[in-house]
């Protein structure tokens, strides 16, 4: 319970830092709101403009595969909030040795590398993307289960979508140039951002179960869909389980692997 | 001449730069392209295995792939190069060994971008082999080809003006990425690069070209498919952006240069 309250007692610092640095530079915090906003008018204008044409895709009519897409964007919000900032930074800090201070700290190494960094700007982008969410689960018609899960499983998926995003980033370990790293993340969460019945069944196994990324949103907006799969929810939660262990386990390997360029 | 030979040496100091790191050059430039692609064909796979003889606009399945393969050659080829170091340089003081050298500031990230393009062409052609024989691709002839990559080249130069003015805007501005993200992601979804433009409402392509996003991508992509029926109009509305981004990236300098601290100096 202690240790608990010493991380979020070190995040709330982090919060407050973050906010200080971002009311610095008052147009970045527009122009980051505004990037966000114009990404989610992009994504859901594309889906819009090919069911204008078509009136399924796979099993999942209009209003199925734009909530999906509303998901997939309240789990990027969070990603972006919580986590972007920080995947950027570890590229440098392992060129160039800062990382030596954070290794130093007396918390654990992933938590201050990764949730160092708040994007203070992009928490007001929550109330745009809960409302497009709210408003295609109407038109969804989800069940009153469906809409009692649903902050819980946006979590759940943004749980796995940050243990995997923070194993590919391990890699950054083995590269005197990590920065490419960070854009194979991104392309990996632009193949999680459809569902993944589009892809072909070795693809789809592949990125459901030695790399789970189509699990982040298929599988929770499934169960939504229909209760009784809640099998989708075991195979969030179990993913969750394993590669947090492995994520554990390649992390340590990484450090080991880690020259601390700057002593 | 000897101007000339700047030009040459900075290219090829570039072109190390580029290639020094190659899985990070690959998987920065190469692998969105790719991964853009892969996710287009998956999508367009799945629309039309339901309706396998389904005409969508115009395009049938063929049709629609092989769109999607030349918006993956115009995006190397017309829209890759993006203006990363230029905010940078200002930031961090970097620009005021370029104004005292007889080199200056845009003929150093000009010739990076010149290239940057040379390589780009390489991995086009490439990409473009392996997809004519894998069989993507079905007929092409070298006049279109040729057509085609000198249309991209042209419009290559009006998304570096562009990159670059984003970029400069560092004068003022602590960050700009989010300057370089913005116009990715609206060049991307209004240029025609994610769907054919024929999908969009009709109102909202009379409107679009007005502007030169279109030009980015779906006409590019039409010349390639031997569709040059708009090949003058679409030269000459780049010509005018060219003019426009042209003289706004002059004014910038001029004024952004009186704003300029030498950070670090």
């Amino acid at each position: 319970m202690n240790t608990i309250k010493h991380y979020l007692s070190v995040y709330r610092k982090f919060i407050e830092t973050s906010f200080a640095e971002a009311a610095s530079f008052r147009l970045n915090f527009v122009l980051l709101i505004l990037m966000d906003i114009v990404f989610y008018i992009s994504a859901l204008a594309t889906v819009s403009f090919i069911y204008d044409h078509v009136s399924m895709i796979g099993p999942w009519n209009k209003a199925q595969l734009m909530f999906f897409v509303s998901f997939m964007l309240a789990v990027d919000h969070l990603h972006m909030v919580i986590l972007s900032e920080s995947f950027w930074m570890l590229s440098t800090d392992i060129r160039t040795g800062n990382l030596d201070y954070t290794l130093l700290k007396p918390v654990h190494s992933i938590f201050i590398v990764f949730f160092r960094y708040f994007r203070a700007s992009s928490t007001l982008n929550i109330f745009v993307t809960w409302a497009t969410l709210i408003y295609f689960g109407l038109q969804a018609n989800l069940t009153t289960l469906s809409w009692i899960s649903l902050p819980f499983l946006v979590i759940l998926a943004f749980i796995l979508l940050a243990i995997l995003e923070i194993m590919i980033s391990t890699s950054m370990f083995w590269l005197t140039e990590g920065l490419g790293i960070n854009f194979l993340r991104m392309q990996l969460q632009q193949v999680s951002r459809w569902p993944d019945y589009i892809y072909q069944r070795t693809i789809k196994k592949v990125f459901t179960i030695a790399f789970p990324i189509l699990v982040i949103g298929s599988a929770p907006v499934r169960f939504l869909y229909d209760n009784k799969l809640y099998e989708n929810i075991l195979l969030l939660i179990g993913a969750i389980i394993i590669f947090y262990f492995l994520l554990l386990k390649l992390w340590d390997i990484a450090l080991r692997r880690y020259d601390s360029a700057s002593s | 001449m000897a101007n000339l030979l700047k030009w040459w040496q900075t290219m090829r100091i570039s072109w190390s730069r580029y290639t020094a790191y190659r899985l990070n050059f690959f998987l920065q430039v190469i692998g969105p392209a790719i991964v853009f692609f892969f996710i287009k064909y998956s999508l367009w796979s799945a629309i039309f295995s339901q309706e396998p003889h389904k005409v969508i606009q115009g395009y049938d399945f063929q049709g629609m792939i092989n769109y999607h393969v030349w918006t993956l050659i115009v995006g190397l080829v017309a829209q890759g190069h993006t203006a990363m170091n230029l905010s940078e340089d200002i930031r961090l003081g970097r620009i005021s060994t370029y104004l005292i050298y007889p080199f200056n500031f845009w003929e150093f990230h000009t010739a990076s971008f010149f290239s940057f393009q040379i390589l780009q062409f390489c991995i086009a052609l490439i990409s473009l082999g392996i997809l004519l024989a894998i069989g993507v691709i079905s007929s092409l002839t070298l006049s279109t080809l040729c057509i085609g990559f000198l249309f991209c080249f042209y419009v290559s130069l009006f998304w570096y003006l562009l990159q670059y003015l984003t970029g400069i805007l560092g004068f003022w501005l602590e960050e700009t990425w989010m300057l370089r993200v913005i116009l990715q992601i609206v060049a991307g979804f209004l240029s025609g690069a994610i769907i054919p433009l024929e999908l969009y409402p009709q109102k909202f392509v009379a409107f679009l070209n007005y502007t030169p996003f279109p030009y980015l991508t779906y006409y590019p992509v039409k010349v390639f498919s031997g569709d040059y029926s708009h090949l003058m109009q679409a030269f000459l509305v780049i010509a005018f952006w060219i003019g426009i981004t042209f003289v706004l990236n002059h004014l910038v300098w001029k004024k952004g240069i009186k704003n300029y601290t030498a950070a670090g100096m």
